[in-house]
């Protein structure tokens, strides 16, 4: 539409741009004090030096948490990315009377404060002694936040399908599953991938249910950088920190790629 | 011809029969939830009417008891209130700031969108600690914000451990959400509405306001309320940002549960703070609606 | 009211040239439907007066002043738009009196106004109901009457009627037409359906590729067409292909393969041309001086009239439709006979 029409002035840039710039310059601040060579989170840097990396990657338990998150993702991606994609096949395709209801059913560990849904699984927990605190507990506690990202996204790309393909692939003799693994996954899997990403950053980055699931031993890096805030306030922090920054850039780059952020973006929330 | 047509479509049809039924598809995905999702919280709300002993974790035996502590303790009342006006404060400030953002992104030409978004989702992705973690550095005491300030001034200006600091996390964190559920209820606005208003002879600004605006409110209302029910119940960024100075609900609850180790309290605690959450967003949604008359017709 | 003036009209988006250089004189009062295929610009077209689109080069005048530079909400412009375009959170009333609220116009004159006007449409009792609980037909009014009650300078309609079903969608073409002389308003009816532009026009524009093809009464368009592009465009049409050989009372004479035919039309002896006959203009006898023989090859009942297909020497393929009273069986050899009057040379390069 013409800007005559719409009406879009400058003053209208002017805001928005310092929206952005108040959106992305905490993460810029974090990562350059990463690089800052002094002793001291300051600023202006003193100089630049990729000491503080080598300092956070030889701080034992941040390397170990860090591989613990990394572990703990992995398996909650495998999990939530199976179990949300089968969920949108079935909601998407075959639910009618209680399509609602199980949306609502599926999304509701979103809806629900993670605060209290880590306090319900804690004493949940503690009180059955079915798993306690340490991998177990949290992976179930992070495929139940991570599941509905997967359920979102494949959902999303479930919903324009064309389903005269399969019905072609099943007329040219294709069965149920070579159908889908032949025709609907590749065609889908954008949506899966997307999920995925979406669902390993959500269990990487995740706070309030890992802070009442993790035992000692077993932390994972939000909440080895948490603890480590509490008492001190260096570098180190900020070049750990500057990991997560990464991540997600290069998610939102991936994403955009397979599926294009437009997609998920209006339906995600 | 017919008969082909016929065998095609009864192969197609009778074919969904040889594979399992599909219901398995939900199984594995709804067991989880009811157990590991449902039962807690049913558990959670047995715990509150459990009675807490001198030790232990709790007895099986039933009392309002904690109840009466969580609902008539007035230090809770006041937590509670600083979290609903800290939330609320969130929420309207999100707003204001999300909305020209979402206004601007939905009109933006389809490949400058794409830029737009990921400067928007990128932040979004990242954890919520360093997010906090990176106010810290601005709002402290070597900030950048308080150098600025006493260049500037010859003032100090210590946001962290206040309030304020606590509201600025919290609009940094929910600034996307906001703008993105804005933004998809400005895409479903068709184009010529707007057109049709103006050359029926109003202004941008009037077309906006009694077009656009309107149209886009149940936008407004899902980041709005995705925004105060994330910011009520928000942990990490107002211990972070608030330095311990600051107590909300959700430290009060965690405190009791894990400091105090008194779940029936905490559950009961939770509750209350669930139901009030939920009352206010029951109210708001009723005022909302009567400025929307039109969905309800 | 005011008269159109479009001159040297050009919109571009990015490499596609929507209008090119369009010319187009539309008189105070007249109805005008711009009609071509999708595509074609029509609706550029009807933007680029609306002030919803700016040229790239060219002018609009109303009245033989120039509003080029003016934003739509200061063209006094009606604008119906395909979907209708109602504002979907105001009822019927509120959505009629939206333009004479932005014109600030009193609430005793805003009451009057939009009651009347719904009385005309015959949207009475319908006032207090939100768009979505109304239906097409009667969304399509409030449409019209949206943009009628400012007493527009002029009223532009984007295929108001594409959403309509078909028999709805005749009533509304009568209606229209007869409203639009009642109001006896300029107006511009965007469509791609012949049929619908024959009913409401005073005169056709036919627009292709963002060019104009041919303006005139829908009889003029019908009976001569300038081109083989607007004949085959508007109604059904045969073409014999033959060249120029001389002039004769008036009319041409054309030599082509199934015999030499007089033809009504402009061109130079030894040119290439295409005779246009309608396929109603085809008849089975030896009433007129135009003659050929055939063979009919299908014949398909279409109710009101017969449709054959007819081989004709030089393998030429003509159409024709006659009453169903005379049925002749495929197979059979016929004698064919047109009008010279009813037939119509064009260009062959055209085509
Ligand atoms: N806003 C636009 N951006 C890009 N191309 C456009 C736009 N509007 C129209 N076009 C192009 O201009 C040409 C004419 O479009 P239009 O005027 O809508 O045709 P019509 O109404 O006759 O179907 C088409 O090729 C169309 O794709
Ligand atoms: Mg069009």
């Amino acid at each position: 539409m013409d800007a005559r029409i719409t009406g879009r002035g400058t003053w209208l840039a002017i805001v928005v741009t310092g929206v952005y710039i108040f959106l992305i310059g905490p993460m810029a601040i974090v990562v350059l004090a990463a690089l800052n060579a002094g002793d001291y989170l300051a600023f202006p840097p003193q100089g630049l030096s990729l000491r503080w990396f080598i300092r956070a990657a030889q701080t034992e338990p941040f390397v170990r948490s860090f591989l613990f998150s990394l572990k703990l993702a992995a398996w909650v991606t495998v999990a939530s990315t199976l179990l949300g994609t089968a969920a949108a096949l079935y909601v998407v395709r075959h639910s009618a009377r209680f399509r609602n209801v199980l949306r609502l059913a599926i999304l509701a560990p979103l809806q629900l404060p993670a605060i209290l849904t880590g306090i319900a699984l804690l004493i949940f927990f503690l009180a059955t002694g079915i798993g306690t605190r340490g991998m177990r507990a949290l992976f179930i506690g992070h495929t139940l936040v991570s599941l509905p990202y997967v359920f979102l996204t494949v959902s999303a790309v479930l919903a324009g399908f064309d389903r005269s393909l399969e019905e072609a692939a099943r007329s040219l003799g294709a069965g149920p599953f070579t159908t889908f693994r032949r025709i609907t996954l590749p065609l889908i899997q954008g949506g899966v991938i997307s999920g995925a990403l979406f669902a390993f950053i959500t269990s990487f980055d995740q706070f309030p249910i890992s802070l009442l699931l993790v035992s000692v031993g077993n932390s994972t890096l939000p909440i080895q950088l948490f603890d480590y805030l509490r008492f001190s306030f260096d570098p180190a922090a900020a070049a750990v920190s500057t990991v997560s920054v990464l991540m997600s850039v290069v998610i939102v780059l991936i994403v955009d790629r397979l599926v294009g952020l437009q997609a998920v973006s209006w339906g995600a929330q | 011809m017919a008969s082909t047509e016929g065998i095609l479509r009864a192969g197609v049809r009778a074919a969904p029969r040889r594979g399992l039924p599909p219901w398995l598809l939900i199984a594995p995905t709804l067991l989880l939830l009811a157990v590991f999702f449902l039962v807690p919280y049913v558990n959670m709300v047995r715990m509150s009417l459990l009675v807490k002993p001198a030790v232990g974790a709790y007895e099986p035996e039933f009392t309002l008891a904690n109840y009466a502590r969580a609902l008539l303790d007035p230090f809770h009342w006041r937590v509670m209130y600083r979290t609903f006006w800290l939330a609320g404060l969130t929420t309207a400030l999100t707003l204001l700031i999300a909305y020209p953002v979402a206004y601007h992104l939905s009109y933006a030409p389809r490949r400058r969108r794409r830029w737009l978004l990921m400067l928007l989702i990128s932040p979004l992705l990242v954890s919520l600690v360093v997010r906090g973690f990176a106010w810290m550095i601005l709002l402290g005491r070597v900030g950048l914000v308080n150098l600025a300030v006493q260049r500037l001034t010859g003032h100090e200006l210590v946001l962290i451990g206040t309030p304020t600091a606590i509201v600025i996390g919290l609009v940094h964190v929910y600034v996307p959400f906001m703008a993105l559920a804005i933004a998809g209820a400005l895409q479903n606005i068709p184009p010529d509405l707007i057109q049709a208003a103006r050359s029926l002879g109003a202004s941008p600004w009037a077309a906006f306001r009694r077009v656009v605006w309107p149209l886009s409110l149940p936008g407004v209302q899902a980041g709005t309320l995705l925004v105060f029910v994330l910011a009520v119940s928000s942990y990490v960024i107002p211990i972070l940002l608030g330095a311990s100075n600051v107590l909300v609900m959700p430290m009060l609850i965690v405190q009791t549960l894990l400091d105090a180790f008194n779940w029936p309290l905490g559950s009961a605690l939770s509750m209350v703070f669930f139901g009030l959450t939920a009352a206010v967003v029951a109210l708001y949604l009723r005022l909302l609606a009567r400025g929307m008359p039109w969905t309800r017709a | 009211m005011s008269s159109i003036t479009l001159r040297g009209l050009t919109k571009r988006f990015g490499a596609v040239a929507a209008v090119r250089e369009l010319d187009l004189e539309i008189q105070e009062g007249e109805l005008v439907t711009l009609l071509g295929p999708s595509g074609c610009g029509k609706t550029t077209t009807l933007r680029l007066i609306a002030g919803l689109e700016v040229p790239d080069a060219g002018e609009v005048l109303f009245s033989g002043r120039p509003v080029t530079a003016l934003p739509p909400e200061r063209r006094n412009v009606g604008i119906v738009f395909q979907n209708y375009a109602l504002f979907p959170h105001m009822t019927v009333w509120q959505n009629v009196a939206f333009g004479l609220e932005m014109r600030r116009e009193s609430p005793r004159l805003i009451r009057d106004r939009v009651a009347a006007i719904l009385d005309r449409v015959q949207l009475h009792g319908l006032e207090h109901r939100y768009p979505r609980q109304l239906s097409g037909g009667q969304q399509q009014r409030v449409a019209l009457a949206r943009a009628l009650v400012m007493n527009p300078a002029v009223l532009l309609l984007d295929e108001p009627l594409a959403n309509l079903d078909a028999r709805l969608r005749e009533d509304m073409r009568f209606y229209i037409r007869q409203l639009q002389r009642e109001v006896g308003i300029t107006t511009v009816y965007v469509t791609h359906d012949q049929a619908e532009a024959m009913v409401l026009a005073d005169r056709i524009a036919l627009m292709r590729d963002g060019r104009l093809q041919q303006i005139g009464p829908p009889e003029e368009i019908y009976r001569r067409p300038t081109n083989a592009w607007v004949a085959e465009f508007v109604g059904l049409s045969n073409f014999i292909p033959g060249r120029v050989a001389g002039r004769e009372n008036g009319l041409l004479v054309v030599r082509t393969a199934a015999g030499t035919f007089t033809c009504a039309g402009e061109a130079e002896a030894g040119r290439d041309v295409l005779i246009c006959v309608r396929p109603e203009a085809l008849r089975f006898d030896e009433t007129h001086p135009n003659q050929l023989r055939g063979t009919v090859r299908e014949r398909v009942y279409l109710g009101n009239l017969v449709d054959y297909r007819v081989e004709a020497p030089g393998g030429l393929q003509l159409r024709v439709q006659a009453d169903p009273s005379r049925a002749v069986a495929p197979g059979r050899a016929v004698n064919l006979s047109f009008d010279p009057s009813a037939a119509w040379a064009v260009h062959a390069r055209e085509a």
